[in-house]
Order: C-alpha cells, then structure tokens, then sequence
C-alpha cells in the first residue's frame, strides 16, 4: 500500500468500508455541505445522512439500524460531545449484543476526534476514553499512527459490539505507511528495544516514538521499545506483558488524569508478571488531574520533555 | 352441545375482533397470574402490568405486518403477545429456564424476539425511540414496504430522546409510529402538575407528524387507527397516535398502588374495561355467548397455570 497522513488514512478508511459495505451509512451533522461532500457525491444522501444537533439520538438511531442489519458510523465533532450521548453509548449501543443473547449485533462506529490544542476551552479539549474503560463490550480504538488509524477503523466494522474510535486530530499530518492487512487488532511495536517499554495510545504513541527517537540520538540507541496500542480495549495483555518481561523497566503514557484508564490498569496488569521480572517499578506519566485551560493545555500533559527525562531516569541515564 | 349453541370455536375465529378479544384475554390473566405467583414466591420478576391498557399494545401489533418491527415499553406485554411470543416463551426469561432464547439477560418486560420484530426495549425512558427511528431509518433504505413502532407513556414527554427522535423522523419523513399510552400519571405524578395538556399531539405535530387522538380502551378503534397509520407512515409521513387510557392495574407487582385518591377515577374506567369492551362486542354481534366466554377464560387460566408448571419443570431439571 501507499504512505499517507493520519488523517487521510482515517478519510481512506471511511471510503473502503463505504465501497466495501453496502449496508454502512454515515450519520452526522454537515456531511453533504462540508465534511464528507465527496462521499456524497458518490453513495447519496440516503447513506451519507446530514442530522440535527442530536447526538443522543444519532447513536440510538445507528443502534436501531443495526438490528435490520445495517451498519453505522456516527460523526460526532469532537470527543467531549461523548458526554451529550453517554447514554445512547452504554445503554442502547454496548449493551445491544449482550441483551440480544448475541441475537443482534451492533457494529458501530462512534467518531471521537480529540480537539486538543486547538482552542476549544475546558468543554472542548478534553479526550473521555477513560469515562467509557468499565463498560463491557465497548471496544475503544486510540490509533497512534496512520496504520492504526486506517486499520482499527476496517477492523472496527466487523466487530459485533461498536467501538469509540478516538481520532487524535493533534497527529493528523504525521505520515505513515499502511500495510496490506490488518494487525487483527493487535498492539504494534513501532520501536524496538531491551532496557525500557513505553505503552502509550494516540497521541502519547507518537510522543514515545519521538522520545525513542531523541534518545536513540542522545546515544541510547536500541535502549527504547515502543508500543502503540492502537486498541486500549480490548488490550492486547500478551504484547505488552511479553514486551515489560524483555526489558524489565515500564513507562506508560496516558492523555487523561491518572485516576482510571488504560495507564492504571497496565500498571496492575504488570502484576501477572513472576517477581523479579522488573527491574524498577513501572511509572505513569498522564495528565494533570485538572480540567485544561484555553489560554494553554501543554503545562498540564504529557510532553516530549517529561517522556525523555522519565526515560533516562528509568534506565539508569545521567542527564 | 347442540348444533346451534354457540362456542368459542363457532363464527368467525380468524376475524380481527376474536384476535383482539384472545389476545388481551391472554394478556389479562397471563399478567394476573405473573402478579400472583410473584407474591406467592413461586418466582421473582416485577411486572408492570397492562390492566386497563391491553388494547393499545394488542390494537397496534395485530395491525403490524411481517417485517414490521416494534418496540415494547414497559407495560405493553400485550406487544409480545400479538407478535406471536407465546407464554411459556415469555415465561423462560422470567425464570431463566435453559430454553430463555435471550438467556434471561435483559428485564422480562425488556425482551426481545428480534426475528418476530419484538426488539428489545429500553429502561431509559426515551432511549427506545431513537432506536424505533433508527429501525425505521433502515426500513426507508431498503424499501420494502415495513414500518418500525414503538410505544411510550405519556411522562416520556420529558424525555429529550423523545423529541430528537421526532425531530428527525419529522424531517426525514420515516416510516415510524409513535404509540403513546396516555394514562394521565407519570407513575405518582399526575399529568397536570408536570405538562400543559394531556394531550402530546400538540407536541408532536409541529415535528411533521400525521396525529390521532385515539381511545385507548377501544381496541377496534386503535386496530382501525394503526392500520391507518401503517398506511400513512408508509406513505411518507410518521404518525403519532395518542392512546387516552387509564392503568387499571398495580403501577409494579413491587410498588403496587402508588396514586393518591384514584377510586373514583378506577370506578369510571372500570365501564370502560377494554377487555370488557370486547366481550360485549362479541356478544352483541352475537359471535359468542356469555357462556362462552367465561368458559374459555377459564380454559385459558388454566393452560397458563399448567405453562408455569412445565417451564419451572425444564428449568429446575436442568440445574
């Protein structure tokens, strides 16, 4: 395949499944005059469907879709609009394959762009993935690169249970190149190394490669291994365990106050591993637990900065 | 038995009116009987039962066609049964039998039979029509001529759900029917301290919606009106039919009666006993006797007792 940016990728992937579902629709507001004018172009509006201001009811509607067997993504702005539609999310969306006995199932898509650094203000910058960690048969997808991105959203469709896909609009012009089949949903190893594991989602994956990458530099070539999770749930457990094993030493970065999430929880997870296996106690770098402000969110998350300095500190680097 | 005396299986058995009659006499003793074996401990569930109200949820799915799909609310298990759920199917989830086809995972009032158009309901006041609207959004893609109904009470009439789902079924013209079961109270609350008027048509018309006031407890009048907005919903325009009923029953085998001063009011809808209604039809037109009827509601007490004794048997043989 071809190398692209983070957000064409997300775009491509729209336009395969649209050409390869026949029974996919899009629902959002500002399709057909704005956000998606070509798809329209080519699928009508009856399957590219402009909306009111209804996210509750958008999700619900997509739910109902999908037990006639149809199949739905719903375009919602920006990742905080979650908290407009949480209901519709856990209640009629996770719960429909479940209650169903498996009888109906609801592949969903329910697009999160993360608005960080763009001006939104506290109700408009934040991410919310962690909101949505307890509930069952709720897949969450936070791509970290162009790959990820294109192929947790094909991957996404064919599950039975819906997924929040959370695009992170701050990496959409890093490029990437896109392989020829799906991971399965499986964590990526985009750095290798054997003294430090850094496990990050989204946007903190980028900031552990590029920390990889300074550190490379700086002379500990080889000493960083990167994973992207791509999927924080399900959580691919035998990457990261087997990854934390290999080096001994665990960094995990998350976008979001540390109270719950997928940091918290790979840090119990460590747990399973035999005693000794580790080094030095794992460490979470997240965000501040504080909502973030207009004038500026960069004080208050993770940073290229604190990822190096928390890495050479892991490994034993004097700076 | 003489030639001329008239049986239940005399006249017209397939004719609308004996449907109407079968179906809330099962309906009647089916929830009678769930009330009393739950305060006889032979099983645990709360019942929110339909007295009073059976005609709506029978007139309308008895009007439904196949294909067609509905969503009950909680106090139309009359819906189940003109879908053609039988009793001891009902029963299996009540008391997780080994046969429960939705495991018994969702509330009894709650469950579905997806491939007989019974979808499941939802305990989110509201949230259920978002995904009726979304069924019939799916309905309108495939042009087959189905139509997607779904019914409410009347304290729904607060629930932002209800009116994002009418905002867009009003707009997108689909083929939706709305069923309100207006019986005045918001479980203790009556309608005048919490809406304007009793009646939610004023409400649903300025959303593009074909309306009729309908009397609830007149189950040839919501048969005749759902056959008639079928036909409108089909035709391009949702419909809202507005049920002016009465709860006759408990407000829940667990809450019992919960209205403040309602005897005189359960006094003057007692004449208007929808089950009641239909039997003097009947009569009148002389398609059975007294006789008759009395005879098969007792035939058909009895089958539903010996349903609970063979469904507690293939469960409790199972464990």
């Amino acid at each position: 395949m071809s190398t692209m940016s983070y957000r064409d990728a997300v775009a491509k992937a729209l336009q395969d499944s649209m050409r390869d579902e026949p029974r996919l629709i899009i629902i959002g507001q500002n399709l057909a005059g704005h956000a998606l004018r070509p798809l329209v172009e080519t699928y009508g509006e009856d399957r590219v469907r402009d909306c009111s201001i209804s996210e509750s009811a958008m999700v619900g509607m997509a739910v109902g879709a999908a037990m006639k067997g149809w199949k739905a993504v719903v375009m919602i702005a920006y990742a905080d609009i979650a908290s407009v539609c949480h209901m519709a999310i856990v209640q009629s969306a996770a719960k429909l394959h479940y209650l169903t006995n498996g009888r109906l199932n609801c592949p969903l898509i329910i697009r999160l762009p993360i608005a960080r650094f763009r001006g939104h203000g506290p109700e408009g910058n934040e991410v919310g993935a962690s909101w949505f960690y307890n509930v069952p048969d709720l897949n969450i997808a936070m791509p970290g690169s162009a790959n990820e991105a294109y192929w947790s959203f094909r991957d996404a469709l064919q599950r039975p249970t819906p997924t929040l896909f959370f695009e992170d609009r701050s990496i959409h012009t890093r490029s990437g190149e896109i392989t020829e089949n799906s991971s399965g949903g499986k964590a990526q190893i985009t750095r290798s190394g054997d003294r430090l594991t850094i496990i990050a989602a989204g946007r903190t994956a980028a900031l552990a490669e590029d920390a990889a990458d300074q550190l490379a530099k700086e002379g500990s070539c080889g000493a960083v291994e990167v994973i992207s999770l791509g999927f924080i749930k399900p959580l691919d457990k035998d990457t990261i365990l087997k990854s934390a094993s290999k080096t001994g030493r665990v960094l995990i970065i998350q976008d979001e106050p540390p109270w719950s999430g997928y940091a918290p929880y790979v840090r119990c997870l460590l747990d399973h591993l035999p005693a000794g296996k580790l080094t030095t106690a794992p460490r979470i770098i997240a965000g501040a637990d504080q909502f973030l402000p207009y004038w500026d969110e960069r004080p208050f998350l993770p940073s290229l900065e604190s990822v190096v300095a928390a890495a050479n500190e892991l490994i034993g680097n004097k700076v | 038995m003489t030639a001329t005396e008239t049986t239940p299986d005399a006249g017209n058995r397939s004719a609308i009116e004996w449907k109407l009659y079968a179906n809330m006499l099962t309906t009647r003793l089916f929830e009678e009987a769930l009330v009393r074996w739950e305060h006889e401990g032979k099983m645990s569930a709360q019942t929110f039962p339909s007295k009073g109200q059976e005609a709506i949820a029978i007139g309308c799915c008895l009007a439904l066609e196949r294909g067609d799909a509905v969503i009950p609310s909680f106090r139309t298990r009359g819906a189940m049964v003109a879908m053609g759920v039988s009793v001891a199917e009902q029963l299996r989830e009540f008391v997780h039998s080994p046969l429960a086809a939705g495991d018994s995972r969702d509330a009894p009032h709650h469950a579905s039979w997806p491939e007989r158009g019974v979808m499941p309901g939802s305990t989110m006041i509201g949230g259920h029509l978002a995904m009726a609207a979304g069924l019939a959004l799916a309905m309108q893609l495939e042009q087959k001529g189905e139509v997607s109904l779904a019914f409410f009470g009347d304290g729904t009439l607060g629930s932002g759900d209800l009116h994002e789902a009418m905002h867009i079924a009003g707009i997108r013209k689909l083929p939706l029917i709305l069923v309100c079961e207006n019986n005045g109270w918001e479980m203790a609350t009556p309608w005048q301290k919490v809406r304007k008027t009793q009646s939610l048509i004023p409400y649903a018309e300025p959303f593009g919606f074909a309306t009729r006031s309908v009397d609830g407890n007149d189950a040839l009048e919501v048969y005749n009106a759902a056959r008639w907005a079928r036909a409108t919903a089909l035709n391009g325009q949702p419909v809202f039919l507005d049920c002016m009923t009465f709860r006759a029953g408990l407000y829940s085998s667990h809450f019992g009666e919960v209205r403040g001063d309602v005897e005189k009011d359960l006094a003057a809808w007692e004449q208007r006993d929808p089950l009641r209604k239909m039997t003097d039809w009947l009569i009148g037109h002389g398609l059975a006797s007294a006789e008759d009827l009395e005879r098969l509601s007792q035939q058909e007490e009895q089958r539903i007792e010996d349903t609970l004794r063979k469904v507690l048997a293939e469960t409790a043989s199972a464990t």
